[in-house]
């Protein structure tokens, strides 16, 4: 990662993707939880249930966006840590927008394009319920020890 | 020439998930077309047992783009449950409320324009699918873009400010409103710092009209026809003088030549309307009684509202409506896609009332609540974005939910997108030699005319790709696109 990390968040918008209620769902919530709970400045971290097209005015304001969502699909270490780039990827509904679809309208609407990270974690259930799974728990502890470990040691 | 049955699953850039069948016959003819919605909710189950004061809180949940709608059916239900009919709520609360719904129409119409209809008006019905989206729209319109998103902003902003948040917030109460409106509140909305002001929107909203004005002055031959028909139409109306109404007022329906067929008081709804069920829908439809289920369907939303209407009270919006009518002939407008010009018209009149509001001094009075007699009977009825939206509900004398009955917006026009449907495969399907994809895309350009809400509320596990399947006429898979 080209920025470190300060807990002020300076110009840098972190923002949570999922849904509390339904299990695993909830990593990317829980993520944002635990970084508050670090003392973190909580202005800076957003919850989304879902990325929607008028995000991308929200994210043209800030030089850094990371995306933490739940995935799915195996992980080597259970969770990845990546650049992302503004890419044409379409869904059937504008209620969902995946994370380079919105870069694509921040670049094409702003003139934007934030330096932009996505951290996956990895999920394994998504029924209705509050708790992440102890799997999901761990993940979570492991990716949140190595985000911390990107903080410069001044924040 | 074989038989087929085509299904478009899930219809793209609608609020919700359904599905449509087509079934052609030997000789190349639609046999029938429908339009299925396959979610099922039963939140007029589950909010029984529960009681009266959640109801605004829960049933919301319906829905992410109009929430504030039912939460404000809801609440106009449950002050009958407090003794507190619509004239006795404090002025303030009622202003407040209706700000809040403007608010609510403003952003809810400004994201299915912008969002949702704009790739079909913009690219042609012929353009290929992965061009029709808002993507495509910020590429080559960044203007139109900014300003739909802005818009949008400026409705959630004015919710969020009444009830806290954009999304499923809180601001009525039985009786009234928990929150009075602050002066640095309504500088948010007037000092354009942050967000461009109310007067940039009312701008905007004419600019808007003026583009769907020039659209239809290019296009005129196929947005008049296209999916039209006659029908009745059905929606609020103001109380005194018949004009449009989006919050409190008469129900009025008339028929596709303007004949009146119903002026009611809201709460007389029951007596006058039934709900058909179908095997192949979980979107009951409703009718008016009197005229049965064949002749009393009506279709509701932006086009009835400017139909059922005598005139607009802003002045913006009531010249925009009086060139609108004169695109037929000052007669009842049945052209389907002129359901966008009317939204558009719509928008301007929130505008114009948000303005209004916003420079009222009785926002920011703490007469908040009012108290009656409780009654175990309550019925709030709305014109939510998409047309008439009902809520009743009974309570025992404890206050607990005894029966719910909701009739939402796209209910009402179940009966409506269905007849679209069939028009369009009729007109677009029949004796064709292939069907293509744009064929397929005018079906849900009619569907998406109506705005219908499927319930938006409802989130997908799993990909969910736009499936078309052929069948022959036993069943059989014989082609399938997938997108």
């Amino acid at each position: 990662m080209e920025t470190l990390l300060t807990k002020k968040l300076d110009n840098i918008l972190i923002i949570g993707i999922g849904n509390n209620t339904r299990q695993d769902d909830g990593l990317g919530w829980n993520f944002l939880d635990a970084l508050e709970k670090e003392g973190f400045n909580s202005d800076n971290l957003l919850y989304k249930y879902q990325l929607m097209v008028e995000d991308a005015e929200v994210i043209a304001n800030y030089k850094t966006i990371i995306f933490v969502d739940a995935y799915k699909t195996s992980l080597e270490n259970n969770f990845s840590f990546e650049k992302l780039k503004p890419a044409l990827k379409f869904e059937f509904s504008t209620h969902s927008v995946p994370p380079s679809q919105l870069l694509c309208l921040c670049r094409d609407i702003y003139q934007k394009t934030p330096n932009t990270f996505v951290l996956k974690i990895q999920g394994y259930e998504w029924d209705y319920q509050l708790k992440l799974t102890k799997k999901a728990t761990k993940n979570l502890e492991k990716s949140f020890k190595k985000f911390i470990s990107l903080c410069s040691e001044d924040s | 020439m074989k038989a087929k049955k085509i299904i478009i699953e899930p219809i793209t850039r609608v609020e919700g998930h359904g599905k449509v069948t087509i079934k052609i016959d030997e000789n190349g003819k639609v046999n029938n077309a429908y339009l299925h919605i396959v979610e099922f909710r039963g939140f007029e189950k589950f909010i029984q047992g529960h009681p009266y004061w959640e109801a605004p809180v829960l049933v919301q949940r319906l829905c992410g783009i109009c929430p504030v709608s039912h939460h404000l059916a809801a609440a106009k239900a449950i002050d009958q449950l407090v003794g507190v009919d619509p004239e006795n709520l404090s002025s303030t609360a009622s202003k407040l409320r209706r700000l809040l719904h403007y608010g609510q129409v403003f952003q809810s119409h400004a994201l299915h324009f912008f969002y949702l209809a704009s790739p079909d008006l913009l690219f042609g019905i012929n353009a290929p699918a992965e061009k029709r989206n808002i993507v495509a729209v910020a590429a080559e319109n960044k203007e139109l873009a900014k300003k739909g998103i802005l818009m949008r902003k400026f409705g959630q902003e004015i919710i969020k400010a009444i009830a806290g948040k954009k999304i499923h917030g809180i601001m009525a109460v039985p009786g009234g409103v928990h929150k009075t409106f602050t002066k640095e509140e309504r500088e948010y909305f007037l000092n354009g710092k942050q967000i461009p002001t109310i007067d940039t929107m009312i701008s905007w909203s004419k600019e808007i009209i003026e583009f769907i004005k020039n659209y239809h002055a290019k296009n005129s031959k196929w947005i008049d026809s296209f999916a039209a028909y006659p029908s009745n139409h059905l929606s609020l109306v103001n109380k005194e003088n018949g004009a449009l109404e989006l919050y409190d007022g008469r129900l009025r329906s008339i028929n596709f030549e303007g004949n009146e067929l119903l002026n009611i008081a809201d709460i007389e709804y029951k007596y006058h309307f039934k709900e058909a069920v179908e095997p192949w829908s979980y979107l009951k439809f409703p009718y008016m009684s009197k005229y049965g289920r064949k002749e009393g369907w009506n279709r509701v939303g932006p086009l009835a509202r400017l139909n059922t209407c005598t005139f607009i009270t802003t002045p913006l919006a009531e010249i925009e409506r009086q060139f609108f009518k004169q695109q037929s002939n000052n007669l009842i407008n049945n052209m389907t896609m002129h359901t966008h010009w009317a939204r558009l018209i719509e928008m301007l009149h929130c505008a114009e009332l948000m303005k209004e509001l916003l420079l009222d001094d009785e926002l920011m009075s703490d007469d908040l609540v009012r108290q009656g007699s409780p009654r175990n009977k309550g019925i709030g009825i709305i014109e939510a974005p998409r047309g008439t939206l009902i809520h009743e509900y009974h309570t025992d004398d404890k206050g607990i939910i005894t029966k719910c009955n909701l009739i939402v917006s796209t209910t009402h026009n179940n009966e409506a997108m269905n007849k679209a449907v069939r028009k369009v495969a009729e007109d677009v399907l029949t004796d064709v030699p292939e069907i293509t994809e744009p064929m397929l895309n005018q079906i849900e350009i009619a569907i998406r005319a109506y705005d219908p809400c499927l319930s938006c509320a409802t989130h997908a596990l799993g990909e969910m790709p736009l499936i078309v399947q052929i069948e022959d006429k036993n069943g059989n898979i014989i082609d399938e696109k997938i997108r």
